[in-house]
């Protein structure tokens, strides 16, 4: 007994209380509803049967329905490209505004400070906004565009099948390019400034030190933000429900807006679970990419 | 291109951008103060022509904001407080070690945020309406918080960990600390600026909850500020310049901790407190 | 004790210090109510008038959101969590009465002297029941007609008085008011693609001869071609196709519309913000003399199965009913009755209005009843969704409803 406790206080006990902990109630709180949606989808789920475990199963049938419905592949595809650009696109800016407050200027930590705005704003209130500025007849960014000569007529942001993916997916640049950019600058001041110092003496360019020391540094940063980016992507509800609530015909549904339309607005309950376990299957993925980019930390 | 130049050039273009980023957010304080019909208008008014001051004094009584907010306050503290406490200990230990075992953590951890808010809302409600928890929801609220917002959490605190040098807490221990005392005394506070930080970006998170909150707290005393907003939504009620009004209450008082607190933050996160 | 005591032992002592302490008499019997009303609407200012009677039953009130509703009803419902009375659109309260989550009232409403079924309108009567039985009352009726702004048909020639009886003549006018350049659309109306749409196309199919039960029919799909006209022609803002009904009439308001179909929930918003003289007018038919048709919209009042007070549940709602007669005067919502008189509110415009809207809700028809309404409603919104986008012809896309929703009809 005494062993027991001076391996808490003083041993491995210590390390494993401590995880343990925290990871039983992410077990509680977090793995058991995941759990209960992928047992959903294997299930035949009334509305009215989901306070209880017990309900019929049914094998695969849920996700042989699911793939026959037109629209699923679409939507699928809808997703792999929100997914993508809003990556591409918060991570670019994310990284350029990194390197550009990375010079140094006066005024550049208040500056960039401010671009964490986004950061603090609750998701609902930033879908109202953007719902409101991409507005077809009465949104500023039409306006913008006209007066800059960069359009003739309105584009309808939220309404037309061609760009309404893409008008979810600029409010989620947005909104996700903050947190890219403040990360992205914690890996740039981890780099040792001696290191720019060596290549400058050894006659490499700016682009050749960005490309031979910035780079491969970053490396885990990169990859713990990209997989970070992708689970955050993938999370991203509330401005599909507040700009085009996945419309119009589906051109800017994802699995997660659908999942929850299919879920709630037709109470088919199990399809829902069905692709929240497809969307499990992606961000496992994420999970694989994100630990192997630690392997690359280097202890402080 | 003398230095002053480019510092000059630099900052030129730095408010730029910051201009261009932070229009979304004119746009919300600009939109509060128009008239039902300026908002519609063509071209739009970049000033509104007869700016409605007394809206933040209308909604703020008629939805009774002031409650809204503590409530909103009540849950951001205690699911901040409930991360910290959880998720320090939790980070430390995997910043510790370098093994599978840790890469499994790690990957649980990551995983066990896979699903939004939206789907992991209906078991989790099934569960806490079982085991009672129902009854406080607030309570309840923020345990569903606390295990949302964890992963990132404990993410960002590891990293915090590992830029405390290993040697320093091996140092502790041949002096003859127990492993209790080195974490506490030593490595914790040397950790202690990212800790802050990530609890205050967690807490910001918090603060606009919204899919838990609506579905547990049906009290409506109870209610956070992102229900509260969320009530003026809806197909017949979507007066914007409310909205937009209740929104600018909303983020203000959050925008403004953080315009004071943001080099602090900044430079916490980037000064090697959190690498 | 067990740990499930345990943890209901903590969450009660958590919960006592962190809910505010409900003052209520002993003797006193807590009602729930549901409903999506908000502070000035009906539901809430019903309860707190209620509350003043002190008549021993305490009635406690949560707004929802539109949104919500089933899906939290659903939720509170399978897990015990229910509300004793709830307001619930009309279309969905065959989802809850077929499966027995909602309480049988008919006998309680045969002994009642407030709530007698023949002074309701048939429409949203039988929205209330199932199986001929009564399952809730209707809270309130709407319906939607066309608004139209008198001093635009001046300027553009049209007769103010006079406004379009049929479809080619309400495309007409559209086109003769629509003025890109002013930023004014002919006409602004929603397909917004959830039940908005249904509730805004079925009264087209119906009028020319379809419905949900047939809803390729010729003359459906020519109501399809007409929207799509519409559209097309830029007579209507695409964003008609992602906006609700207050959002589109928003525009009307404003001035950017010369023309809206929506209904009387307008009313209060557009005498204070239109500045402008404008009319009612009933929706429009195919071809002079054709079937008239409108939606029959709003919510209805339920009890479910599974409240501990039914009695007390039932005198809540028979103190609603008791207030029908304030309905428009107060709150501007048109009660489901056919016995009252509803009083002239001294304001002209609403008074006018009020006069075609009773006029149209004669020809309002529910959607459903069907316990499956969402699944038939989503098959109709994603088919105007794929016609007005240009992804389907009309036809094809009515064909592919039609199909799904045959599979749901059996």
């Amino acid at each position: 007994m005494k062993r027991f406790f001076s391996s808490i206080t003083d041993g491995k006990g210590f390390d494993i209380l401590l995880v343990a902990f925290p990871l039983g109630y992410l077990f509680l709180m977090s793995g058991l509803p995941l759990l209960y949606n992928v047992l959903m989808s294997f299930q035949e789920v009334d509305m009215f049967s989901l306070g209880t475990f017990w309900r019929p199963f049914v094998g695969l049938k849920n996700y042989r329905d699911l793939f026959a419905q037109p629209e699923t592949l679409p939507i699928l595809y809808n997703t792999g490209i929100f997914v993508v650009a809003s990556i591409a696109g918060q991570f670019l800016l994310g990284f350029g505004l990194a390197l550009f407050f990375w010079t140094n200027f006066p005024g550049a930590s208040w500056l960039r400070g401010l671009f964490l705005v986004s950061w603090v704003m609750p998701g609902l209130v930033v879908g109202a906004i953007w719902n409101w500025i991409l507005s077809g007849d009465f949104g500023v960014l039409n306006f913008l565009l006209r007066e800059t000569g960069i359009i003739d007529g309105n584009i309808f942001w939220r309404s037309d099948p061609d760009f309404s993916l893409w008008a979810v997916i600029i409010a989620n640049i947005w909104l996700g390019m903050a947190f890219n950019m403040i990360l992205l600058s914690v890996g740039l001041s981890a780099i040792p400034k001696d290191l720019y110092e060596a290549a400058e003496l050894d006659g490499a360019n700016a682009f050749q030190r960005f490309w031979t020391i910035t780079l491969p540094m970053m490396r885990s940063s990169i990859g713990a933000i990209i997989s970070l980016g992708l689970i955050f992507t993938l999370q991203q509800f509330d401005l599909f429900a507040a700009i085009t609530s996945g419309g119009p015909n589906n051109s800017s549904n994802v699995t997660q807006y659908w999942a929850w339309d299919l879920s709630f607005r037709q109470y088919d309950f199990a399809k829902g679970a069905t692709i929240s376990v497809i969307m499990i299957v992606f961000v496992m993925f994420a999970s694989v990419v994100y630990v192997r980019s630690t392997r690359h930390e280097v202890r402080g | 291109m003398s230095e002053m130049m480019r510092n000059r050039l630099m900052l030129a273009a730095a408010i730029f951008l910051a201009a261009i980023y932070l229009f979304p957010l004119y746009w919300m304080y600009i939109t509060a103060l128009k008239t039902g019909s300026a908002m519609f208008a063509t071209p739009p008014q970049f000033w509104p022509s007869d700016p409605q001051w007394q809206i933040y004094g209308e909604v703020w009584q008629s939805r009774n904001m002031g409650r809204y907010l503590f409530n909103s306050l009540v849950i951001a503290f205690g699911a901040v407080s409930l991360i910290c406490v959880l998720g320090v200990g939790c980070a430390y230990v995997l910043a510790r070690y370098r093994n599978v075992w840790v890469d499994i953590g790690l990957f649980l951890i990551l995983m066990l945020q896979v699903l939004p808010a939206s789907l992991m809302i209906t078991p989790i409600f099934v569960g806490f309406s079982q085991i009672g928890l129902l009854a406080s929801p607030r309570f309840a609220v923020i345990l569903a918080i606390a295990a949302k917002s964890m992963p990132f959490f404990v993410v960002l605190v590891r990293a915090t960990f590992m830029s405390v040098p290993q040697e320093l807490e091996e140092a502790a221990l041949v002096d003859g600390n127990s492993r209790v005392g080195a974490f506490w005394h030593i490595v914790l506070p040397l950790a202690r600026n990212g800790i802050l930080v990530s609890a205050i970006l967690i807490f910001m998170q918090a603060f606009g909850e919204f899919v838990y909150s609506k579905s547990i707290i049906q009290a409506v005393e109870l209610q956070p500020a992102s229900v509260g907003l969320n009530s003026f939504m809806g197909p017949n009620t979507n007066e914007w310049n409310n909205i937009m009004a209740y929104a600018t209450m909303y983020v203000t008082p959050i925008l403004a901790i953080f315009v004071l607190l943001q080099r602090r933050i900044v430079s916490g996160l980037t000064s090697g407190a959190l690498k | 004790m067990g740990i499930r005591n345990l943890l209901v032992m903590g969450a009660f002592a958590l919960a006592s210090v962190s809910t505010f302490a409900v003052s209520a008499k002993a003797e006193d019997v807590t009602i729930s109510v549901w409903s999506l009303d908000r502070d000035i609407q009906p539901a809430p200012t019903l309860v707190a008038d209620f509350n003043k009677l002190n008549t021993g039953i305490k009635v406690e009130y949560r707004q929802i959101q539109f949104d919500d509703v089933v899906s939290e009803a659903m939720r509170a419902y399978s897990t015990g969590q229910a509300p004793d009375i709830i307001a619930i659109d009309n279309p969905e309260h065959a989802l809850f009465a077929s499966r027995g989550a909602f309480l049988d009232l008919t006998d309680m409403i045969a002994k009642s002297s407030e709530i007698k079924t023949a002074n309701y309108f048939p429409g949203p009567l039988a929205s209330t029941m199932w199986d001929g039985k009564n399952y809730g009352v209707p809270k309130a009726t709407n319906t939607i007609a066309l608004y139209y702004n008198k001093d635009m048909f001046k300027a553009k020639g049209l007769d103010p008085n006079k406004p379009p009886q049929t479809w080619d003549e309400l495309l007409d006018a559209a086109r003769k008011l629509t003025d890109p350049g002013a930023n004014v659309y002919g006409l602004a109306f929603s397909a917004k693609g959830n039940e908005e749409g249904t509730f805004q196309f079925l009264p087209w199919a119906q009028m020319a001869g379809g419905g949900y039960e047939n809803i390729n029919s010729e003359g459906s799909i020519k109501a399809l071609d007409v929207w799509k006209t519409i559209i097309d022609e830029k007579l209507a803002s695409r964003d008609s196709l992602t906006r609700g009904q207050w959002d589109s009439t928003g525009t009307f308001n404003s001035g950017n519309a010369a023309m809206a179909i929506s209904g009387p929930w307008e009313l209060d918003r557009m005498l204070t913000e239109a500045k402008f003289d404008w009319g009612v007018a009933l929706l429009p038919v195919p071809e002079a003399g054709a079937e008239r048709s409108s939606a029959m919209g709003d919510f209805n009042w339920a009890i479910f199965a599974n409240t501990q007070h039914p009695a007390e549940a039932f005198k809540v709602l028979e103190y609603f009913v008791s207030q029908d007669i304030r309905m428009f005067s107060d709150f501007g919502q048109l009660p489901a009755r056919s016995d009252i008189a509803i009083p002239a509110t001294g304001k002209p415009l609403k008074d006018e209005a009020l006069k075609v809207f009773t006029e149209q809700l004669k020809y309002a028809k529910p959607r459903g009843p069907h316990p499956e309404w969402p699944k038939i409603s989503k098959a109709i919104q994603d088919a105007i969704q794929a016609a007005l986008t240009g992804q389907m012809s009309s036809k094809d896309a009515l064909d592919q409803a039609a199909e799904k929703i045959k599979a749901v009809l059996g």
